[in-house]
This record gives C-alpha cells, structure tokens and sequence, in this order.
C-alpha cells in the first residue's frame, strides 16, 4: 500500500510540477509588483474605500448569481435523476454548451433576443399590438443575474445531476417506509447525500462571477455595478498601474483562495457509492413532466445561442444571406480570410491544451481518490481562484520578460496559459471517476503479479477513459471559447477563433463574427457529444 | 518447518490490535474462521502484501517475504467483492497474470481453466455479463492463471446465496484436491470451514484462538469462544458441580440424555446428573428437538428425539464427554 | 509451487514455470508520451526564437502596435512594398498596445534593437519623448499644423481619429446639435456610452466634456444629465457598437470615421456621425526614431514611406484619417466628415485624466 502511494504521488509530480509552475510563476510576478515600492499600492488598495464598494457588489452578484443558479437547477436535477426519457443525454450535452461561447457572443446573443429590440421583444409587440418593448429587462441588475444565471445554470444542473443520480435511493426509500413525506426525506435524507455537489457547483459559480466583467458592464447598464475585475483591468490595461493592479488582484486572489479553503476544508471525505439508482422509464404524465422541464431549459438555453446562428445567416434587417459563410470558405479579404486559419489554430490549442491537460490529470485523479487526499483539490482549484485576468495579467507580464519576436514563443505562451486553465476542470471532472474505481480491482492486479504500470494502463486506465474523454471534451470546449488571457498574449500574430470573433466585432463585422461563433459552437457540439458518447455510465 | 509461517506478526488499529503466529503445511486447506471484526481478513491482507506489518514476519517457502513487493510474492488472492476487469473479456481476465508469453499456450492453460472451474465455452464473455457465482469461478481462475505459491481466498462466496455457495465451494475442495495447492480460506461461516478445510484458524479481536481440524476443535475446544464458535452448547459454572474447580463445565447438546423422569444420581455414577429442569424452548431441527432449558437461573441445551410431554424434565451427561474450560 | 501448470498441462512441462516477470518497461511509454507532447512545444520554440533573432545585421527593427503588424494589419502588406522599393529588409515587431510598446523599449534599454516605434498616441506621448530623436521629415509639410502635437518632431502625426457620437437616422428622433443639446430629457435611454475606466473611446468623451465644459458645475450637471440618457455603459466601443447596431439605442459613442464601414460593405447611409461645431475630441498617432539608432538614414526612409504611400492603407485599415492632407482616400471617406476644431488627447495631464475618472465615477455611482 505504502508502495502504491509512492507510485502514484511519483505518476502526479510532472503534473503536480506543470500546475504549480504554471500557476506560481505568473503570480509571483503578479505578487511581486504588487509588493514593489514596500507594498506602497497594496497599502493604498487596503486602505481605500473604494474597493470594498467595489469588493461589496462583487460578493452580493456572486452570491446571488450562484445562489438562483443552484435553486434553479435543484428541481431539473430531482428531474432528471429520477426518469430516463429519449432525450435525456442530448438535454445534459446541450446545457453544457452554454459554457463555451465567448463572453461577448453572450451579450451578443442576449442583445440579439432579449433586448429592447430583440427578437423576444418584436414577437411580444406583434402579439399585444404595443409599440415600446415589452419585457425590459437589458440594462439593470436584473440583467446580471440572468445572463450569469444563463451561463451558469448548466454547471449546477449537470454537478448536482451527477451526484444525484450516483446516490443511492435505498435510503430515501427507507425514509418514505417510515412514514416521512417527500420533503422531510428530501430535507433529512436526499439533501446530505448531494451536499457536496451543491457545495462545489456554488463555489464554482461564485468563483466564476466573482471574475466576471464585460458582462455585468455592459448587460448592468450602470458603472455602479462594478467588479473588483473592472478596476484590476482599468489599472492594468488603461492607466498602466501594474502594481495597483497586481495590489487588486493579489486582494481578489486572497477572498477567493480563502473562500475555496473553507469550502475544501468543511466538504466531508466520503466514499462514493458504487451503487448508483437505477432511472425510472418516464411513461404517461411522468413523460409530460420531463418533456416539459425539457421544454423550459431549451427554451432558457437556446434562443440566444440559436440568435447567433440566425444572425449568421440574416443581415438586421432580416434579409438572408451567405456573404459571411463565402468569406469565411476564401472568397473574403481581410481579417475574415484568416478564418481557415483561426479555425485551425484553435482546434490545434485546444486539442493540444486539453490532451496534456488529461494526461497530466489522470494520475492526479487517481492519487487524490487513494489517498482521499484535501490538499490535491485545492491546489488544483487554485487557478480557478485566481481567474482568468490575474493569470492573464501574469503571464502578459512574464511574456514581457521573455523578448520573443518569434509567433512560436507566443503560441506557447498561450498553450500555457490554456492549459493551466483548463487543467483544473480537468483534474475535476475525473477524480469522481477515480473514486469509482475499487481499490480492491487494483490490489487483485497486484497479486497476479501485474506491476504498478500494466495495472495503470491495463485495469485502472480503461476505466479511467469514459472520464478521461468528458475531461477532454470539456477542456476542449473551455479552451476554444478563451479569450481573456489569450487576448493579453496575443501581440497581433495569434489567431483563435474567439479573437478573430473580437477583432471582426471591432471593424464592424458582426455577421462574419456570428458565423464564426456559429462554427465554435459546433466544433464543442461535436467535441462534446463524442465526449458524452463515451461517459454515458458517467452522467446517465 | 511449514511451508507458510507467520510469525510474531502485528498490526496495530485505532480500535484492534492483530497478532498471529502459525504455520500452514503444504498442500493443507486452511479455514480461518471469526467473528466479523476479529482481522482475518485483515490477516489475508498482510500475508498477501496489500498491507505492511508492524512487526513480525511472513515466511514462504523458506523465504522472508515480509518486505517483498505484492506483485513479487506469487500469492494468488480472490476476492470478495467483484475484482474481474471491466475492460476485458473472460479470457484476457484469466490470461492477465499468466507467465507465459506465447500466445498459444495461453489460451490452452486458460480453456483449461476454464474447464476446471466448470465454466467452459465462457471464454469470449464479457465480465459484466456474468451472475455472481460465474464471476468468482472466474477470479478463481484468474488467480490459479498467475501459478500463485498459495491461494489466499477472501470470503469468496460471501455474496452469493446458500445454495450455489455449497457447490462452489466443494468445487474450490475439488481444485485444491486436483493440483494440491495450499490454499488459505477466510469465512464467516462455520459449515463452511468445517466442509471444505483441513485444518481451521478460529481467531478473534485479532488472536489467533484456537488451530486444528475441525472435528478437534469441535470435540476438544480448549476455551469457551472455540466452543460456542463451532457450535451449540451449554456451559455453568464448574463449582456448581465440583467444590473447588473453577471454570466452566462445557458440553454439546446431543451428549445430554434427556429423561421426564426424575433421576436418581447414585444410580449413574460415570454421568453428571441435573434435576428440576424447566422446557423453555423447543426448536425443530429436523433430526429432532433442540431444547433450551432453565436449571437454576442456568440456560441449557439438549436434544431430543422427541417432544417431551412434561415441562419439568432432568438430564444426564456422560462425564467423559463434558470438558473443563477455563475462563 | 510448479506443479499448478503440470497437473493441467502434462505436456507443458514447467518451462516457465517460476520464471520472473518480465522487466517493467511500460513505465517510460506512458510518460515519454507526456514528456513528448511538452517538450515538442518546449524544443519548437528555440529554433524559430533564435531566427527571430540571429539575422539582425542589416535589418530595421520597428515595434508598432498589434493592429499593425498582426498577421491581418496594413504592414502585412506594406512592408513589402517598402523593401522592394527600398532594398532595406525591416523586422517588423509587434509589440502590444502604445504603452506596452514604450515600456518594452524602456526595459530594453540601450540593447533594444527597435530602430523605429510607430502607433504612440499623443496621450501616452510624454512617456516616450526621452526615447527618441527629433528628424525634421520632408512630409510634414503635408500635415496641418493642429494635428502636430510635438513640435519638436519626435513623434510625427501619421493618422488621427476623432471621437464622435454616431447617429441612427431611421430611428424617428431628432438629431442632436452639440454635447449640451445630447444632454436633454428627449434623449432618455436613447444613448450608449462607455466606460472611461476601461476603454479608450470611453475616455475620449471623458477628456471631450472636459474640454468643453472645463473645470466646474457645468461638467458634473452635463454628465448627470447623461447618466439618465444613457441606456448603458458599455465595458468596450465593440460592446457599445454592437448594441447600437442590434438597434437597442439610436444613438451610440463612436468615432466620426464609422459611418464609412457602413457604406462600403452594406451600402447603407442609415448611420451618420455627427460633428458639433464645439469640436471633437483627437486622438493622433505618431512615429518616431528611437535615439541611439545606428540605421538612421533607413529609419527616416522608412517614417516618409508611411508619411506618404502608406497613409491610405493604414488610414482604411485603422478606419482613421490620414495625417498627411495629400493623401487621396475611397469615396466613402465623405461619409467620415471631418470635424474643424479639434482637442488633442494629449493636453490633459495624467493626474488630471485620473481626477476626472474619479469625479465620473462618483457622479455615476452616486
């Protein structure tokens, strides 16, 4: 046994290496501007009022993003843990989609239907004969919380549909043989066994809104609504004070190590059940049920993903047309013939990115459910932490350490980058498959004489796989739609899908940017089904 | 000296402490029965080397493998719960430890496995597809696959029901009787210890208690837990019976004689008589009745062909068959 | 234990029984495969960074912004022109945004191989003065005077852009007049602006108002008035315009040359800017010769080559105006009219620039 740990902490060290590097060296340099001068800006930043307003809103919208998000997708969960229907895992697959369009796709899309213009707003105008939007709800803190809601909804729905369906029910039908109703059971019995998923997929969320940025500016309608993120990039990006903004993000960095510290800390070690309940057949009225819940997180998730695909097609004012797609397959000039380019370019990163990614994490996986170990989590949730600014801050300042002229250098810079931020969701998404695996599989091996190796790769590593390929899906995914730290690394010569997305909506270009997004969206469709494909005894 | 020693060997646990010491010839079919918490399994595990010792020593062969890494032992282990590979098919399960390299021989020595283990023609199924009792004739091949020095055997048909159970394991006597294996077998059961072994461990809160064939340990229990762990029967305090003699007074229920009449001791000088019994209970057992009785406060048993008529009856045991055991 | 394999297998014999296993070589396989895949993008690296390097000699080195350089920028196809007809091989680098570009050559200190830096904006210009040497170009005598914010013509104006409010003429409101007449109660919800905090467009209003209005209540009262008008504020001009152009506002912060996209793909004159006759808020561009150059006489070819036959590209492609009033720009241009007075960016002191975005930032939160 004692070998065995030391097999795998030696099979996680390139991994456990590559994730501290790649995370400890662009915060030291972030620490170390921010403690330039004796700390002078990190006094200042302690010191003014102005960011505990600033630090204020950032936890009020977090919280209560990733508050509604989890109440919300707890029914759809109860949901979809119970019946199985045709439909089931294409819903699951789709719900994660949301999680890869680039930010700015997403105000897109919104704008596209919900604005005070957009679709939603005509169809309602022509169906009540008023003349002035209908459902105003663009430009006001409301806004915030339903497009954070929107994007993060999937996270908890998918989390907590996991883990739900991976509990046993023995217990919750034990409970209703004593005589305790639904919500009593649900409460005493249900609720402590998903506990755990509910936990993470808040942090996750609150982690992500805690960062979030041009969707809150320009969604809130008002600079009073602003993050801690809004500042670090004004003091990066446009007064150029770096040490200010290292000071703002080192505080950022410390709430959110901390509250991921607690959140680590007080989640129970618990083994997972192997025994996961088996899904009821929805038939007659159940069938109603799921189809209409079905109904309703389409009718939530689509209509703005599927506005962008409309407006790849149709000019505003309605006219069809293919001018975008015939640019995009050569017939363009300009930034939209680099297209083929950025298509590739993307695929390659992500491919790249997520593949390392996986492979680093497997070992990790398993080591973190043989040792049940806390630290391991932790460490790999701390670029989670730390956000997509401050790291790209970080490495934007390690680039101007290192004096490349070379595109290559700067692609390996972004390699880099994509992959210290896809290797946490990777090291997620597999160590709950890790714990699948029964230790008892693994010591049978050893007795027949197998070595730690063949054991890795003959036994542990073909179960392993149908989460090692959701990891790579999701990785995928998460790297193709980047585009904060990307943008800071890119100087002109890197060309991704989602920058090009950008650079296309800066000349004026949204048709060629929609097409373009309508094509990333596909590409972590497929990705993501073949993922699915693979992991059905995962989520299904 | 035996084939297999343990010796001196502990372990300690936050709430047991497991210390063993004996030796398992070759060829022998050894039980090692407890309660459920006494550490057999736990002993299983060391001798196998999925865990370490404190101290102590295994010996195999005249070889210390205390420090020797698992896969470097050559103990075969099957399992109690369901360790064959998902990923593979019954026959690159059985194959996996195989020492041979050639793929031919492979196959042959794994059909003929198969065949031993009464599981022929399942050779391209898939391991999920198999109910319980195939999936541990499986792992016993796998094992047996790997040419293991002694097979270690982890309440092996916990899991299944009662009447598959009886015929696999007199198809494990069967194998070890065919290739005359060492085999070590962990169960909760008794009958199944008592059926299938040669020589029983009984252990308990991590001691080994008692050691020998099954019928001695039956007969001649040594100490009260080896007596009621191998079976019914009744124990009182020996000055009841005997001035100064501690202990207990120990014997089996079909040893006493049961008479609804009164017995006069005089008339039995070679027995121990107890009059003035009251029937409490009386379970039917096929062969006959089990009885529990009330002897002053002193729950007793005994059998008898019979249902008695009477509620107040008296008993008689041979003095030989009764045994002094110390507390 | 050999008899296991006998007993099933007589004609087997125990060839192999007991043998040891076989070494355990699988490790290597599956970490080399890591090992491969991190050190194939390691190892790619060097020898191309090294090229970019090694053939410095007789080239000239020109740190310009990424919208320049990048692989879809006007110098992917002017640096050749410039070397065919010079003969002079240029290392075109980009170098991020102006700040970082000066901040790079700062670092770099006497080692920089920059020769020339082009893309400082006049805002940023005072950073970059000590890095540079004047040279009295034969082209500026093409450029009028207000645009020229360096007298001493260390950078010298090569586009500018004027901040402008753009204007949707199918909306059915009426066109505002100046900044004050935006500020009326007509214009509720009917603006998007942007955030000064983060974008640059942002804070050319920010400096514009200030311009105007000046230190004082006039200033506050006009931006309290537009925090009411203001539908939004955005977090970049790509945001802002995006939401302008899916019609949520008719009205939305831009630049007086945005109309001309328009005409040019979509044939569509619906957008106007509009030019107030208080004037407009510039932002100028400039180039410049890093001091201490040794290919000063390519480093001035190559500033007249973008002060005369690059004018038009890079104006097109940065949809800004060109410096040089000789240059002759598409017809569209006419839809980008150009305002008569002009506020250069750059008279504002950063520590003033920083006072106002606080005073913005408390009018708008308050």
């Amino acid at each position: 046994m004692r070998e065995q740990n030391a097999y795998y902490t030696l099979r996680s060290l390139p991994g456990v290496l590559i994730l501290s590097l790649l995370f400890l060296l662009p915060m030291a340099v972030v620490f170390s501007y921010a403690f330039s001068n004796g700390g002078n800006a990190l006094m200042e930043a302690v010191e003014d009022g102005y960011t505990y307003r600033l630090l204020s809103f950032t936890l009020t919208e977090s919280f209560l993003s990733a508050f509604i998000s989890v109440i919300v997708a707890l029914p759809f969960a109860y949901l979809f843990s119970k019946y199985s229907f045709p439909g089931r895992s294409a819903i699951l697959t789709l719900s994660a989609l949301s999680f890869t369009i680039p930010t700015i796709l997403v105000v897109l899309g919104f704008v596209i239907w919900y604005g005070n213009n957009g679709i939603l707003n005509s169809l309602l105008m022509n169906l009540t004969g008023k003349n002035y939007a209908v459902i105003e709800v663009l430009y006001s803190f409301k806004a915030i919380i339903l497009s954070h809601v929107y994007l993060n909804f999937p996270i908890a729905f998918l989390l907590i549909t996991e883990a739900w369906t991976a509990s046993s029910d023995t217990a919750e039908k034990a409970s209703y043989t004593l005589g305790k109703g639904r919500m009593r059971t649900f409460i005493s019995v249900t609720l402590p066994m998903i506990r755990g998923s509910i936990i993470s997929a808040f942090i996750l969320i609150f982690l992500f809104c805690f960062s979030s940025f041009a969707i809150i500016m320009v969604l809130g309608g008002n600079p009073q609504y602003s993050t801690l993120e809004t500042e670090i990039y004004r003091r990066a990006r446009v007064s150029g004070n770096i040490p200010e903004a290292s000071a703002l993000s080192l505080l950022a960095f410390f709430i959110t190590g901390a509250i991921l510290l607690i959140s680590s800390y007080g989640r129970t070690k618990k083994k997972t059940e192997r025994k996961s309940r088996v899904l009821l057949k929805a038939k007659g009225r159940n069938l109603l049920v799921m189809c209409l819940a079905s109904l309703l997180i389409l009718l939530f998730l689509i209509p703005p993903i599927l506005s962008i695909v409309y407006r790849a097609f149709y000019t505003k004012a309605g006219t069809f047309t293919l001018r975008a797609w015939e640019e995009i397959t050569g017939r363009g000039f300009g930034l939209i013939s680099t297209a083929m380019e950025g298509i590739i370019a993307s695929f390659l990163i992500a491919f790249l990115s997520s593949l390392a990614a996986v492979l680093l994490s497997a070992s990790m996986a398993l080591l973190s459910a043989r040792k049940n170990s806390v630290i391991l989590p932790f460490l790999a949730s701390l670029p989670m932490a730390a956000g997509s600014v401050t790291l790209g801050l970080g490495f934007s300042l390690l680039a101007a350490y290192i004096p490349h002229t070379s595109p290559i250098v700067s692609y390996a810079l972004v390699f880099f980058a994509h992959l210290i931020i896809v290797l946490p969701f990777s090291i997620r998404t597999m160590t709950p498959g890790a714990r699948t695996i029964a230790p008892s599989l693994s010591l049978s091996a050893y007795t027949l004489g197998a070595s730690m190796t063949k054991t890795l790769r003959k036994v542990e590593m073909p179960l392993l796989r149908p989460y090692m390929r959701k990891a790579f899906a999701f990785s995928f995914a998460l790297s193709l739609g980047e585009v904060n730290a990307t943008l800071t690394l890119s100087d002109g010569h890197i060309t991704t899908l989602p920058i090009l997305i950008y650079r296309l909506i800066s000349s004026y270009d949204y048709q060629g940017a929609a097409a373009l997004g309508t094509i990333l969206l596909l590409e972590a469709l497929i990705v993501f089904a073949i993922g699915e494909k693979g992991g059905r005894n995962a989520v299904s | 000296m035996p084939y297999l020693e343990i010796r001196n060997l502990t372990r300690k646990y936050k709430d047991f402490t497991l210390s063993a010491s004996f030796g398992v010839e070759e060829g022998d079919f050894l039980c090692i029965i407890g309660p459920s918490g006494s550490g057999k399994s736990t002993l299983l595990s060391i001798i196998a080397g999925l865990e370490n010792p404190d101290s102590g020593s295994v010996i195999l062969d005249g070889k210390d493998i205390t420090d020797t890494r698992i896969q470097d032992r050559n103990i075969g282990m099957v399992f109690q719960d369901f360790t064959l590979f998902p990923s593979m098919n019954v026959l690159k399960n059985i194959e996996f430890g195989m020492k041979t390299k050639k793929k031919a021989d492979k196959d042959r020595f794994a059909l003929n496995l198969l065949k031993l283990v009464g599981l022929e023609g399942y050779e391209k199924r898939s391991v999920t597809s198999l109910s319980g009792g195939e999936a541990q004739r499986v792992q016993l091949a796998r094992a047996l696959a790997a040419e293991p020095k002694i097979l270690l055997l982890d309440e092996p048909l916990s899991a299944l029901d009662p009447p598959l159970r009886k015929s696999i394991r007199s198809a494990i006597r069967t194998i070890h009787d065919t290739l005359g294996i060492t085999m070590l077998y962990v169960t909760h059961d008794r009958e199944e210890a008592f059926t299938v072994s040669d020589s029983i461990l009984l252990m308990n809160e991590g001691k080994s208690v008692s050691m020998g064939s099954a019928e001695e340990l039956y007969t001649h229990p040594g100490n009260l837990f080896t007596a009621f762990f191998t079976g019914e029967g009744t124990a009182i305090p020996a000055h009841l019976v005997y001035e100064n003699t501690t202990g207990y007074l120990f014997f089996r229920p079909e040893d006493a004689v049961l008479s609804e009449e009164p017995i006069n001791p005089e008339m039995y000088p070679m027995h121990i008589v107890f009059n003035d019994l009251k029937i409490v209970s009386a379970e039917f057992t096929g062969s006959g009745y089990l009885l529990g009785l009330d002897y002053q406060g002193y729950p007793m048993l005994c059998m008898s062909r019979t249902k008695p008529r009477k509620k107040d009856v008296s008993l008689m045991i041979l003095q030989a068959s009764m045994q002094n055991l110390p507390e | 234990m050999n008899g296991l394999r006998n007993t099933l297998e007589p004609d087997l014999g125990n060839a192999s029984a007991g043998k040891a296993s076989p070494p355990d070589n699988t490790f290597q396989e599956i970490t080399m495969k890591k090992i491969l895949i991190i050190l194939f993008v390691i190892i790619s690296l060097f020898p191309l960074y090294s090229n970019g390097v090694k053939d410095e000699g007789n080239v000239l080195t020109v740190y310009a912004y990424d919208s320049f350089a990048g692989d879809w920028g006007p110098g992917a196809s002017l640096i050749p022109r410039f070397e065919e007809e010079t003969g002079i091989k240029v290392n075109l680098v980009s170098a991020g945004d102006a700040r970082e570009m000066i901040s790079r050559v700062k670092m770099e200190g006497d080692r920089t191989e920059a020769d020339v830096i082009m893309g400082v904006s006049d805002d940023s210009a005072y950073e970059a003065y000590e890095l540079l040497e004047p040279y009295e170009s034969p082209m500026i005598g093409n450029i009028p005077e207000n645009l020229i914010f360096d007298p001493q013509h260390r950078l010298i104006p090569f586009d500018y852009g004027a901040f402008a409010f753009v204007f949707d003429s199918e909306s059915g409101i009426r066109r505002p007049k100046s900044l004050s007449d935006l500020a009326s109660e007509e214009y509720e919800n009917k603006v998007i602006l942007i955030d000064p905090r983060t974008s640059s467009v942002g804070l050319g209003l920010l400096l514009w108002s200030y311009s105007i209005f000046g230190d004082g209540d006039e200033f506050v009262s006009w931006w309290e008035a537009m925090k009411d008008n203001a539908l939004t504020v955005a977090d970049g001009w790509s945001s802002a315009y995006g939401l302008f152009t899916e019609g949520e506002a008719p009205i939305v912060l831009s630049y007086t040359t945005s109309p001309v996209y328009h005409v040019m793909n979509e044939n569509t004159t619906r957008y106007e800017a509009l030019v107030f006759p208080e004037g407009h808020e510039a932002t100028i561009e400039g180039i410049g010769i890093v001091k201490g150059t040794d290919m000063r006489e390519e480093a001035e070819k190559f500033v007249d080559f973008i002060l005369s036959e690059g004018q038009v590209e890079i104006a097109v492609a940065n949809s800004m105006y060109p410096a040089s009033s000789a240059a002759e720009l598409p017809d569209a241009f006419r839809y980008a009219p150009k305002p008569d007075k002009l506020f250069p960016s750059g008279q504002v002191s950063p520590e003033k620039t920083e006072e106002l975005q606080a005073l913005w930032l408390d009018i708008m939160t308050r």
